[in-house]
């Protein structure tokens, strides 16, 4: 019985996570989107125009942190925190750790933004220039010491060059119409893809969950009023509320998540209130009204967990289709202007007159792996959080 | 049956096997089985869930998927009544089931062995008509049937199971009848084309007890005029005692008894099948009721004209046009430590009264008191104090528990929620407490749901309503879905905690005779109204009202005098 007081404490989400990625499916997924993290935490040193590290005269300094964004320094730190709450011995609930993560998430955003002046005009051409000129003892360069809006002025080759084409600087997937480096871009928009699934996901699921859960749960007039709610934003056409947005306060990225987000939630609600009309009225959850538990209770611990199988398929998709929303304004010419995303880089592929197969290829790759990723993991969660379907889908050994 | 018609064997199966397999893992299912039945003989086929029932039958109809089963062994002999048609003369020829090739098998599926399931919902194509799928049923084997002469045999087959009306039923669709006369149009179908055997697979358990009386007397007469066989499978043993000439108790795939039906009901041979017939209700050891007189003991829970109705809605403004009247006007007493048994068939109101008593089902007026404090009226919030007091229990083990959490958190919530145990380890611990005392492991408490068998949820879901310390607690059902040991058990357990806590029970069923073996009182409901109360030595014993006279007529019984 005392091993058991372990698992107790383990929680229901911690055990659907191991139960999850016990199947290979999940697991290939989940690498690939670990390692679209690393690279999206990491870009700044894996892509970019200015040494890591440099030596001059003994003294040891590296030129990168003067030239990191904000955005750059918030990733960090956030990322490191979450390290430091996951390695700190004390065994948390998921919630907990959730929760400390937000405060520290918020401190660290307001400290960066207090704190930290952002370089403005880079000119990346200075930098070879600068290590042609002066004498270091020793350089550290990024493993693709191109940045991606370094276009490569003061190099003379033709733009869009094919991968591997020029000896003397090696660009591992070719170059793009103005000269930059498509690896360099293709990390650092490995960052746009994974922020803009995930957060425009979470402000729908959340806004879908609670309204739709209430929905269901108690029937009659709010769901009347609710599914009328639900019906005004599905007649609103995300992509024209976006270029709307876009064109009146400008091409920001958090614009462009937030309005995804609440679009998209109509969706899940649907999704939720269907399934607490079913869970509803059965016996577990009458036993929970009989015990007089709070609404709280019924609703998120004892409704929910049963009936999100179907939501977690979905959000998979609404991952995906945020990710080609994104894509889709890139296209229409509408993205973000300096920072690459996959989307734009598929648009310049058929901007060109010539079709160059790696402006194609590596991003359409890439947006594909990702959403294929995401389903694999969905479908992985969803049999896990049965537990009788697991065994029977096999994905659980 | 006379000596003529039962000295030709119908159905010989000898040693037979059938082998399941699931995975890397096979089930003997079915492990040498032998048996054989005569021609205008019933033989019933007793056994809990699990037992293997079923698939023997679907072994000797040959309809088990070919992937998943094989026998390794043992024959399946059929006197094949090989005939042109209705009217030509017919040939014999003893064969093999398990031998023939698909062709032949289809002939003899429908024709010469038919099969009657138990839910007559699903066995039925809810988008043909009745007559529809009974003349298919005939035209596909007599393709030399005109559609007229189809369809004035399936309009006899269907007036011979007494369908009322039949020419207008023939068009009508499986929803638009009753569980009684869906049955019925399933029993019309397997017999249009006059078959040798039928078997029958719980055909009356998803009926009511009144409808059950009615189907299997209709089958007896049947069984007479037409000289078939009938293989019954079942698991009520009030019903074997009604209908078998015969009778096998299977236990895990193997048939351990197999005889004469008044032999092995009287006196079984193996301790199994003694097990079982004293499980049943009726022989299980009387028990004494309580002396006191209700008039002494206070009451615990009061009705007084409560009403729950479900407004019908019509047209496009949603008008309520009238109501369902699921509870009408029914006032109760519940005295303090009292078992009530509220009877009566599926509609009759039963479990809206108990959820009603409960406030999960909000009454639409009339009011219901517990200790003389009026709960009609209060919000979730204010009803709180009172749900401390009284729980509930539900038929359904599948559904009862919630299949995400543990059964510590199951039980433990409800504790937390109502002040019960200063820590978690103190709530642990009066959990498993509460597990003992339904007899299962404390370990049980780190385990999810689905891990449990039938019973044991239903001991869980026991212990959930158990661990707030109720004063009442609302048995829904809590045995229908049990296989007649487990019950037994259940019963047996739940008197125990009676007398150990001072509970008082409202006990809901369909079974007659679980409630004369437990319940102090009887409340017949009929249609939302109460037809009869009172002691149930009294409802039970000398009935009044023509209602309770019928239902109790129609409960099948195990000794027949």
């Amino acid at each position: 019985m005392n091993d058991n007081t372990h698992s107790r404490s383990s929680g229901f989400m911690r055990r659907v996570l191991n139960k999850t990625f016990s199947g290979w499916g999940a697991r290939i997924g989940l690498v690939w989107i670990i390692m679209l993290a690393i690279m999206a935490i990491f870009a700044p040193f894996l892509a970019n125009s200015m040494p890591l590290l440099v030596s001059l005269n003994g003294k040891i300094s590296a030129p990168i942190l003067r030239y990191l964004t904000i955005e750059d320094i918030v990733v960090l730190l956030a990322f490191f925190t979450l390290l430091l709450l996951l390695l700190t011995p004390a065994r948390r609930s998921l919630k907990k750790l959730f929760l400390y993560f937000v405060i520290a998430l918020v401190i660290v955003t307001v400290a960066t933004l207090q704190l930290v002046v952002e370089q403005e005009n880079i000119v990346y051409e200075d930098f070879r220039t600068d290590l042609k000129t002066t004498q270091y003892d020793w350089v550290v360069m990024p493993p693709i010491p191109y940045a991606p809006q370094d276009y490569l002025r003061d190099i003379n080759t033709l733009p869009l060059e094919a991968p591997l084409e020029n000896k003397a600087y090696t660009h591992w997937m070719g170059t793009e119409e103005n000269g930059g480096d498509v690896l360099s871009r293709m990390i650092h928009a490995s960052r746009i893809a994974l922020v803009i699934g995930l957060l425009a996901t979470g402000i729908g699921m959340f806004i879908g969950v609670i309204l739709g859960g209430l929905m269901g749960y108690f029937s009659g007039v709010v769901d009347m009023l609710g599914m009328r709610l639900v019906e005004i934003f599905e007649s609103i056409p995300t992509l024209f509320l976006l270029l709307t947005f876009v064109a009146f306060f400008g091409r920001s990225i958090y614009i462009i998540m937030i309005i995804i987000g609440l679009t998209s939630w109509s969706g899940y609600a649907r999704y939720i209130r269907a399934e607490f009309l079913r869970l509803r009225k059965q016996d577990f959850v009458q036993a929970t009204i009989a015990s007089g538990l709070p609404l709280r209770s019924i609703l998120f611990r004892h409704m929910l967990p049963n009936g999100i199988a179907p939501l977690l398929v979905g959000a998979t998709f609404g991952i995906a289709s945020a990710i080609l929303a994104e894509a889709t304004l890139s296209f229409l010419g509408l993205g973000l202007v300096g920072a690459p995303s996959w989307g734009q880089m598929l648009n310049q592929s058929i901007q060109s007159s010539t079709f160059n197969w790696w402006m194609a290829v590596y991003p359409g790759g890439a947006i594909f792996l990702t959403v294929f990723a995401y389903n694999l993991i969905g479908e992985s969660l969803r049999d896990a959080i049965d537990p009788q379907m697991a065994k029977k889908a096999g994905v659980v050994g | 049956m006379s000596a003529n018609d039962t000295a030709k064997k119908l159905l010989e199966v000898k040693n037979l096997q059938t082998w399941l397999q699931t995975g890397n893992e096979t089930i003997k299912a079915v492990d040498d089985v032998s048996f054989s039945l005569n021609k205008g003989e019933t033989f019933c086929l007793v056994g809990e869930s699990g037992s293997g029932k079923s698939i023997l039958a679907l072994s000797i109809i040959q309809l088990l998927p070919v992937k998943i089963s094989h026998h390794p062994g043992g024959k399946i002999f059929f006197d094949w009544r090989k005939q042109a048609s209705f009217d030509s003369k017919a040939t014999y020829e003893t064969i093999d089931m398990l031998s023939l090739d698909e062709e032949q098998l289809c002939d003899i599926r429908g024709s010469r062995i038919a099969m009657i399931f138990q839910e007559p919902m699903t066995s039925l194509n809810p988008v043909a008509s009745v007559g529809e799928q009974i003349t298919e049923a005939l035209l596909l084997h007599h393709p030399e049937m005109s559609d007229e002469s189809a369809k004035a045999r399936a309009l006899k087959a269907m007036q011979e199971v007494q369908i009322k009306d039949a020419e207008s039923r023939f068009d009508n669709y499986p929803h638009q009848l009753s569980g009684g006369q869906r049955q019925r149009i399933m029993i019309a179908m397997a017999l249009a084309c006059e078959p040798d055997l039928l078997i029958a697979d719980e055909p009356t358990t998803a009926l009511d007890v009144t409808v059950q009386a009615e189907v299997l007397k209709l089958m007896r007469e049947l069984q007479q005029r037409k000289g078939m066989s009938i293989l019954f499978i079942t698991h009520d043993f009030g019903v074997v005692a009604q209908i078998a000439d015969k009778v096998g108790v299977m236990k895990q795939g193997k048939l351990i008894e197999f005889g004469e039906t008044r032999q092995v009901l009287a006196q079984p041979k193996h301790a199994y099948s003694q097990k079982l017939i004293a499980s049943v209700p009726e022989n299980l050891p009387k028990r004494s009721i309580s002396s006191k007189s209700s008039d002494e003991l206070k009451t615990l829970i009061e009705t007084k004209n409560l009403d729950v109705f479900f407004p019908i809605r019509k047209g496009i403004f949603q008008r309520v046009v009238d109501h369902v009247r699921a509870i009408d006007d029914v006032s109760v007493d519940i005295h303090q430590g009292k078992i009530v048994a509220v009877v009566g068939e599926s509609g009759s109101g039963k479990t809206t009264l108990g959820r009603a008593i409960l406030q999960l089902q909000k009454p639409t007026a009339g009011s219901v008191k517990i200790s003389g404090h009026e709960l009609v009226g209060l919000s979730h919030n204010e009803l709180k104090p009172w749900r401390k007091k009284m729980q509930i229990s539900f038929q359904d083990p599948q559904s009862s528990l919630n299949p995400r959490i543990l059964v510590a958190k199951t039980i433990t919530e409800p504790m937390q929620v109502h002040g019960i145990g200063a820590s978690d380890e103190e709530r642990i611990e009066l959990a498993a407490q509460v597990l003992e005392s339904v007899q299962l492991d404390r370990d049980y408490l780190w385990r999810y749901p689905h891990e449990f068998s039938g019973g044991q949820r239903q001991r869980i879901g026991l212990a959930r309503a158990l661990a707030l310390n109720p004063e009442f607690i609302v048995c829904d059902e809590i045995t229908s879905a049990l296989d007649v040991s487990v019950q037994a058990e259940v019963l047996q357990l739940l008197l125990e905690i009676r007398e150990k806590r001072d509970l008082t029970l409202l006990f809901i069923t369909h079974n007659i005779s679980v409630v004369e073996y437990l319940c102090d009182e009887t409340i017949v409901l009929k249609n939302g109204k109460v037809v009869e109360s009172g002691l149930t030595a009294d409802v039970c014993g000398n009935p009044q009202h023509d209602y309770t006279q019928k239902l109790l007529a129609a409960v099948p019984r195990l000794n027949i005098h």
